[in-house]
Formats: C-alpha cells, sequence, structure tokens
C-alpha cells in the first residue's frame, strides 16, 4: 500500500465510524418523543418576552458585574503576585490557588449565606452576584494578567524608567496597557466561562425578576413538563458565546498580525 | 523628588494598598439595611413596606408557578399575613436545604418561609415554626399498573426522594434494599417517576395526589401514615413575627377565610 493510499483507507474507515454512529443515533432515538420535548411550539411562544426581557438581560448584567470586579480585583491580585513584598506575593498565591480550586457552585453557597451572617447585614442581590462571580474569575484572570504583564518585553520597563518614570508610572502607563493587548483574547475567553457560570446565581434564592436564563428554563420546566424551555434558555446562552467566540478569534488573529 | 530611588519600594506599596482599600470601602459601602434583630414585640422585616417569603419552587399546589405569578395555597395564607401586616408579599425561590437548614432566615435572605415545610425536631433547632396550618403523611407515587403498594415491594427497585424532605429521611430509614435516587426539587421527581427513571416517587400526599389527578398515567398507592403537620419558620427568635402568623392563622381559621382557601386548592374542606 503507498502512502497516499493508507492515507485514503484510515480517512474513508473515519468517515464510516461517523456515519455509523450519526445512524445509529438517527434510527436508534425516538424522534416523535424528542420533537414534543423539544420542540413544543405552544409552550416556547410562552416564554416570550421574558426570556429576553427577564431572564438574558440578567444573565447579562451578572456576567457584566461580575466581569468588572473580577477584572479589577484580578488586575490587583497580579500585580501583588510581581510586587517584591513577599507578603502581598503569598496573599496573591494562596487567593488564587484557592478560588481556582474550589468549585465555583461551593463559593455561591458560602457567600450567600456567609457574608450576611458575618456581618450581620443584607446584601444587595446584585453586589452578590458581583462579589461571588468576580471572587471566581479574579483567580483565572490573576494569572493571565500576570502572565500578560511578563510577556511586555522588560526593554519597555527600562526605557520608561530612563526617561524619568517612577515604577508604579512605568507600570500604570507603559507595561500595563501593553499587557492588556496581549491577553485581550484569553479574557474575552474568561467573559465566555463567566457567562455560564451565572446560571450558579439561582443558589443565591432569586425572586421572579431576578431569573437568569438557565433559572428560567428550569422553572418553565417544571411548569410545563416540557424540555423546550431549556433547549429556549441554551439557544441564548449561544447568542452570547458565539459573538464573543468569534471576537476571541478576531483579537487572537489581530495579536498574531502585529507579531 | 531627589529621594526616588529610596522611595521605590514605598511607591509600590502605597498604591496596592490605596486600591485595596478602595475595593474594601466599596463592598462595605453597598451593604444595605441590617437585618432584623431578635426579640422586640414589634415586627421587624428585612425590606422595609415587603414581606419577604423564601419557598422553592414548584410544589404544587402549595407554591408553583401558573402564568407569570406564583399561587398557591402557602402563597394565599402568607398573603393573609401580610394584609394584617400592611404590607405585600414578595416570594424568594432558593434551594430547601438552605430553607430547612434556617440559614436563609439567619442570612436575612427573607422574613418567613413558607415551604409546604414539616415540622421536625430537626428543623425546630434550625428555625422557629408557627402553629400548624396543614396535616400531611408521606405517600407513594408509581406509573399506573405497577402495583408498589408498600416499600417491601420495591426491594432491588429505585426510589425517587426530593433532596432534604421527610420523604427522604422515611425512605433511609424505612427502605431497606431499596435503591434511593435523590432530586434536587419535586419537579424534577415526579417527572422521573413519569419517565420510568425511578420505579417510585415518596413525597407528601397533597403534592402527589395533586400530580395524580393532573397525570392520569400516575396514581397514588400507598399513604404511609407519618401523621406530618405543616409549620411556616421564622428565623429563631424572631417571636414578634411568629405570633403575628399565629394570630392571623388563628383568626382566618375562625372566619372561614381558611376553609375557602384550602377548598380552592385541593377541591375539598378541610377534615375536622
Amino acid at each position: 500500500m503507498t502512502r497516499r493510499n493508507r492515507t485514503l483507507a484510515v480517512r474513508t474507515a473515519q468517515y464510516a465510524v461517523l456515519l455509523i454512529v450519526v445512524l445509529v443515533f438517527a434510527l436508534a432515538a425516538d424522534w416523535g418523543e424528542l420533537r414534543r420535548a423539544f420542540f413544543d411550539i405552544e409552550v416556547a411562544k410562552e416564554q416570550f418576552p421574558d426570556v429576553v426581557t427577564t431572564a438574558l438581560v440578567n444573565t447579562v448584567v451578572y456576567t457584566v458585574l461580575g466581569f468588572t470586579f473580577g477584572l479589577a480585583l484580578g488586575l490587583l491580585l497580579a500585580l501583588m503576585r510581581l510586587s517584591q513584598v513577599l507578603a502581598y506575593r503569598w496573599l496573591a498565591v494562596a487567593y488564587i490557588e484557592f478560588f481556582r480550586g474550589v468549585p465555583a457552585l461551593l463559593v455561591f453557597i458560602s457567600l450567600g449565606f456567609g457574608v450576611p451572617l458575618a456581618f450581620q447585614v443584607s446584601i444587595n442581590q446584585y453586589v452578590t452576584v458581583m462579589l461571588a462571580l468576580g471572587l471566581v474569575g479574579a483567580a483565572y484572570m490573576a494569572e493571565t494578567i500576570r502572565a500578560g504583564i511578563q510577556a511586555v518585553p522588560r526593554g519597555q520597563t527600562e526605557a520608561a524608567r530612563s526617561l524619568g518614570m517612577s515604577p508604579a508610572r512605568a507600570m500604570a502607563s507603559i507595561v500595563i496597557p501593553q499587557a492588556f493587548r496581549i491577553v485581550l483574547p484569553p479574557l474575552a475567553n474568561e467573559l465566555i466561562l463567566l457567562t455560564k457560570d451565572s446560571s450558579l446565581v439561582y443558589l443565591l434564592g432569586l425572586s421572579m425578576d431576578q431569573y437568569e436564563l438557565a433559572k428560567f428554563g428550569r422553572d418553565a420546566l417544571n411548569q410545563h413538563r416540557s424540555l423546550t424551555p431549556i433547549l429556549i434558555a441554551g439557544l441564548f446562552y449561544l447568542a452570547i458565546t458565539l459573538p464573543l467566540g468569534h471576537l476571541v478569534r478576531r483579537l487572537e488573529a489581530r495579536t498574531a498580525k502585529a507579531r | 523628588m531627589s529621594a526616588r530611588s529610596a522611595r521605590k519600594r514605598q511607591h509600590r506599596i502605597s498604591l496596592t494598598a490605596a486600591v485595596t482599600a478602595a475595593l474594601l470601602t466599596a463592598v462595605t459601602a453597598c451593604s444595605s439595611t441590617k437585618t432584623s434583630g431578635t426579640g422586640g414585640d414589634e415586627v421587624q422585616l428585612v425590606t422595609a413596606g415587603k414581606l419577604t417569603t423564601c419557598t422553592h419552587l414548584p410544589y404544587e399546589p402549595f407554591q408553583f408557578k401558573k402564568g407569570k405569578k406564583i399561587v398557591g395555597f402557602d402563597v394565599d395564607l402568607v398573603d393573609l399575613v401580610a394584609k394584617d401586616l400592611k404590607v405585600e408579599q414578595k416570594i424568594v425561590d432558593t434551594p430547601f436545604e438552605g430553607i430547612q437548614s434556617g440559614e436563609d432566615l439567619n442570612a436575612g435572605k427573607c422574613d418567613l418561609a413558607a415551604a409546604g415545610m414539616t415540622i421536625t425536631p430537626v428543623r425546630e433547632k434550625n428555625l422557629d415554626f408557627s402553629a400548624p396550618y396543614f396535616d400531611a403523611t408521606q405517600a407513594l407515587l408509581t406509573k399506573k399498573g405497577k402495583k408498589y403498594n408498600s416499600l417491601k415491594d420495591l426491594k432491588g427497585k429505585k426510589l425517587g426522594v426530593q433532596q432534604s424532605t421527610t420523604g427522604e429521611e422515611y425512605a433511609k430509614k424505612h427502605a431497606k434494599g431499596v435503591t434511593t435516587r435523590q432530586y434536587e426539587d419535586v419537579g424534577l421527581l415526579l417527572t422521573a417517576v413519569k419517565t420510568g427513571q425511578v420505579d417510585a416517587g415518596i413525597n407528601d400526599n397533597g403534592v402527589l395526589y395533586d400530580y395524580a389527578k393532573k397525570n392520569p398515567d400516575t396514581e397514588v398507592t400507598t399513604e404511609f401514615d407519618t401523621g406530618e403537620q405543616y409549620g411556616i419558620g421564622v428565623r429563631t427568635g424572631n417571636d414578634a413575627l411568629r405570633k403575628q402568623i399565629n394570630k392571623t392563622l388563628k383568626k382566618a381559621k375562625a372566619d372561614k377565610r381558611y376553609d375557602k382557601i384550602y377548598k380552592k386548592w385541593f377541591g375539598t374542606e378541610p377534615k375536622k
């Protein structure tokens, strides 16, 4: 067998396996049941407009709040991680390892109960969401930003210093802006992850006007005993994440070109 | 700035410290009202002008979503309390383990918990209950014609339970040799029975009869006579609100408003 023939044979076998998998699925599945469960037009109609005006809006708001706070905290942690002060470095490492290591679900539950118990105050729902999502996101973003800062050539800092800038000024106006340019694609990736993590907000307890997409879908599943709302919620998540994914690829392409 | 090099380290420290301080202030500044203290005769609410109820949806016919509103037996009863307090009821849907452990109430997420919740000694330690407002017992739901009339019939079969409920407790104690499968809410549990993922489901009779009536392919095969009573939960020591709830319940039973609400959701008059 020549090499070309062998490649052809392997590829044919791959396609055959794929075809068999698709066929088995298509023949074995009960399409009537699936259509009834997932594509119930009547149930689908009932989800509008609330799924957009309440659920989608809340998902976006929760994500943006969490991302903003996470980004600020992540930047702070990244600076602490690179600091010359030992205590700061330790603190940052401890924080990052902890929040990267425990499931977001547990963070949400602990925060939802823990903060009000500790300080005897009831906190605004949006603040709790911002804290919970932000605390989790910050751990990942800190590492991303740190890598970005370290990827800025040392010559940049040295040049800035020789122009008479203080170290803080050099960091703030020369290094960090360039670092952010480098880490934009992974940060957009983090935004996608946070969008999906916002589905954990239900653990904090929600009134109906605070429902986000996942909770909205689950609730409608219980109400109609139909999986259609779950599918709709999923599609709306894609409506957020697909453009973001596209953005990530664009940014990556731009970074590649700039090099 | 002649002493620049000496200030090098200091600069970086003060920058980080400043950001940390700013962040901390932002966090603490966002906290709003203080949670209601214990003691005192006057009812204090977590959110002024609102009686906030913690519940776990769905629990038809006690609380469930109908159209765009949350309705049900418990909702109507708490509405009476809210009316006596001259405020509106606001409902928060939250996982059941947070309700029965009392943490939702301790954390000031809500003033009271009305979630078709049985008064049990363990829960009494976590929160304070109002006077009982509903009699319930555990029951078994199966697909029609399966003939699982007791837990013995289910040996080697799968029994669905709902997380943190008295049904789960009962199954743990009495269902020997039965595989239990835990679901997060009763909606998922009932769907599991209907679609045959489990052979039977255990839960409170009120909910199961309501479901069997609306889903004729399922039936309630037996009751376990656990003699349970539902109570409305308040934060431990919140006597002012607990007394108000008891007062409202007593009044509603005396002037038959309770019977009317009962008939609205269960189709019959309450047993005397």
